[in-house]
């Protein structure tokens, strides 16, 4: 058995990567295309729900289990699946890797969904329908069992099951191994064309229409490829808990959080995304450690004292450093076919507020 | 006796359009949807608890001190947040953000209070109703004949101050031009303040009726927050008057509609009500999306 303090690391870890992934495609819409996604759960649980409601069903269709109800026999049904998992090293993987494509699918289709009404209007129009749309979603898995058992909840097969005790510590290093692949694709992003268009955008809509941009469509794009990685964060956390609890889809978790910690390390740039994302997933998982010493103190449930803290910190945020420990630097292009001369000359000497 | 359901669906068109309106309010003075509206009608309705519940006294004298308390919270994000963020020229994704923060904040609040109470006072603090206290006017729910009477009285005392009064031109003014407003010497911020206060105050008396016939808890407030941005958007979100045409409208038909698909398909289908202003909403946006107010001034600058 590993100690416990290095499950503590794993599981922090696992925490950060989910976290990370879904940060970054914050970044993405928010830091360089402007985009104020406050839905974010919505997207989250997309991929969550189609783990949660897909992959045990295709697991059982595979493993040949029939006769018993998914959602009633929802345990048995998963232990028997979880049985040949354990030693059937292709069949993890055949459940595992259409769900996570799948999840990207659904991820795509619900922000181009979400982003119909709104794309064209102001950011206050967006943000309040996005918001809504992110409200709707925790009612649907809440009430209609079929998807992810109700307010019960569903466990998932666990494709990791042959890796026995060493199962966390592996599936932290793959969610990690996700989230650096997702911050090299923004980290490209942010230096490519389509990163100084999305910036062009956000920083004067009007300028990078007359450019010849169709900010309408860059912002839907952004917005389908965002949703897409939110719902992989999404999916990879229900592959790691083993299971779908509607309720635990909530706006804290899922947009305000993801909102704190890209305030704090800084929207535009991927460090300040990896450091705010490092910073808080820690200050979450000991806060967890050390929250049953603080309910006796307490009147009440500590989670309000946490939900007030954590309103009252955003304040002040955006109060004394809206911009976060960093700030956004004036752009590097990528490449070093582009040539240092001409590295030089693109790089403007005013900083981009 | 009225319908149950047309009763159901006068009275939330009632408090919807009240809560409607108080978002509006702040919409058009500083420019920033407020995420946190839904917070304020919880404070109201946890000051009908302190006061029904707590000390045992009527629930219409919570009245008065929702709207006071709802109106403190509502000035208390203002000053503390809503200001110094947009003097530091913070930008409308930060206001919105920091209105959602407020919103964690003041649930945290209603939430604590709600444990508190439970475990201090022994009342029912979570689904609670007060049905039981209200008093019936000719087989009706008294809440239904009070919530009109509050509604008129609120609406015109708030028409009064705007058209009457020097402070009321002062912020129609602002509304229009701050920067103008400024420079012939009206005082913007305090309009500001009164305008976040009336606001909330309108979303403490609105939720400070609530549990007199709707099962309350610490997240109702917020679960309207869908429904308020929603008759807010419908009724051209610039327009006062509108909000009220939108909350009356929405409120209505979001019972109308919820109860009619019972009839048709089975009680299965109440959860999904949020469902509906989220459907109005996104059709609203998509075919007219200056609202009721916008279609109206349209048609009447075609005929002019």
């Amino acid at each position: 058995m590993l100690p416990p303090e290095l499950l503590f690391l794993f599981d922090l870890m696992a925490m950060f990567a989910t976290y990370l992934i879904l940060n970054l495609s914050l970044g993405l819409e928010f830091g360089f295309g402007g985009i104020p996604n406050f839905g974010k759960v919505l997207f989250v649980a997309g991929g969550a729900y189609l783990v949660g409601g897909f992959t045990g069903r295709f697991a059982s269709a595979l493993v040949g289990i029939s006769g018993l109800d998914f959602m009633k026999n929802n345990s048995l049904v998963i232990f028997m699946i979880n049985e040949r998992l354990s030693s059937d090293l292709l069949l993890s993987l055949t459940i595992f890797v259409p769900s996570i494509l799948l999840a990207l699918v659904v991820g795509a289709v619900l922000g181009y969904i979400a982003s119909l009404p709104a794309i064209r209007l102001r950011e206050d129009y967006l943000s309040m329908t996005l918001l809504s749309a992110g409200e709707v979603v925790r009612v649907f898995g809440h009430n209609y069992e079929g998807l992810v058992g109700g307010s019960l909840g569903v466990q998932v097969p666990d494709p990791l099951m042959w890796a026995g005790e060493y199962r966390f510590a592996l599936a932290s290093l793959i969610m990690l191994g996700f989230a650096m692949l997702v911050w090299a694709y923004v980290d490209r992003v942010g230096k490519s064309p389509l990163g100084r268009t999305l910036r062009a955008i956000r920083d004067n809509e009007t300028a990078a229409e007359a450019l010849g941009k169709n900010v309408t469509q860059f912002r839907m794009r952004t917005l389908v490829v965002s949703s897409a990685i939110a719902a992989l964060a999404g999916a990879l956390y229900a592959f790691y808990t083993c299971g779908v609890v509607a309720t635990t889809y909530s706006r804290m978790w899922w947009t305000f959080w993801p909102w704190l910690m890209v305030m704090l390390g800084g929207a535009s740039n991927s460090t300040g995304i990896f450091v705010g994302s490092l910073v808080s997933a820690t200050v979450i998982k000991v806060i967890n450690l050390y929250k049953s010493h603080l309910a006796p103190l307490l009147p009440f449930d500590v989670i309000w004292a946490e939900s007030m803290l954590l309103g009252m910190t955003m304040i002040v945020m955006l109060i004394r450093r809206p911009e976060g420990i960093f700030p956004e630097k004036p752009q590097v292009t990528s490449g070093g076919s582009v040539g240092a001369t001409t590295r030089n000359e693109t790089t403007p000497s005013w900083r981009v507020v | 006796m009225l319908d149950p359901l047309m009763r159901d669906a006068l009275l939330y068109g009632n408090l919807l359009s009240l809560m409607s309106l108080g978002l509006t309010l702040t919409y058009i003075t500083s420019k920033v949807p407020n995420f946190a509206h839904g917070s304020f009608v919880s404070v109201g309705s946890y000051v009908t608890l302190g006061i029904a519940s707590i000390m045992g006294l009527n629930p219409y004298l919570s009245l008065p001190v929702a709207f006071l308390v709802g109106g403190l919270s509502a000035t208390c994000v203002y000053a503390f947040a809503i200001r110094p963020i947009a003097r530091r020229g913070g930008s409308l994704v930060h206001l919105m953000m920091a209105t959602l923060a407020a919103e964690a904040v003041f649930s945290g609040l209603v939430n604590a209070f709600a444990d508190f109470s439970q475990e201090t006072f022994k009342v029912f603090s979570r689904s609670f109703t007060l049905r039981s206290l209200d008093f019936t006017f000719l087989g009706d729910p008294g809440v239904l004949v009070s919530s009109y009477i509050l509604c008129i009285i609120l609406l015109g005392s708030l028409y009064l101050l705007l058209t009457k009064t020097r402070f009321g031109v002062a912020m129609r003014a602002t509304v229009e031009n701050p920067s103008l407003a400024s420079v012939l010497g009206v005082n913007a911020d305090l309009v500001y303040s009164v305008s976040w206060f009336v606001s909330g105050g309108l979303a403490g008396v609105s939720g400070a009726l609530l549990p007199l016939w709707i099962q309350t808890s610490p997240g109702t407030g917020t679960t309207y927050l869908l429904s308020i941005f929603c008759a807010s958007v419908l009724g051209g979100l610039g327009s006062m008057l509108g909000a009220v045409a939108g909350g009356l409208m929405l409120g209505i038909g979001e019972i109308v509609v919820t109860g009619y698909l019972v009839n048709l398909l089975g009680f299965w289908v109440i959860p999904y009500r949020p469902v509906i202003p989220l459907v109005i909403m996104s059709l609203t946006l998509l075919l007219a999306p200056e609202g009721i107010t916008g279609v109206l001034a349209g048609q009447a600058r075609r005929r002019a």
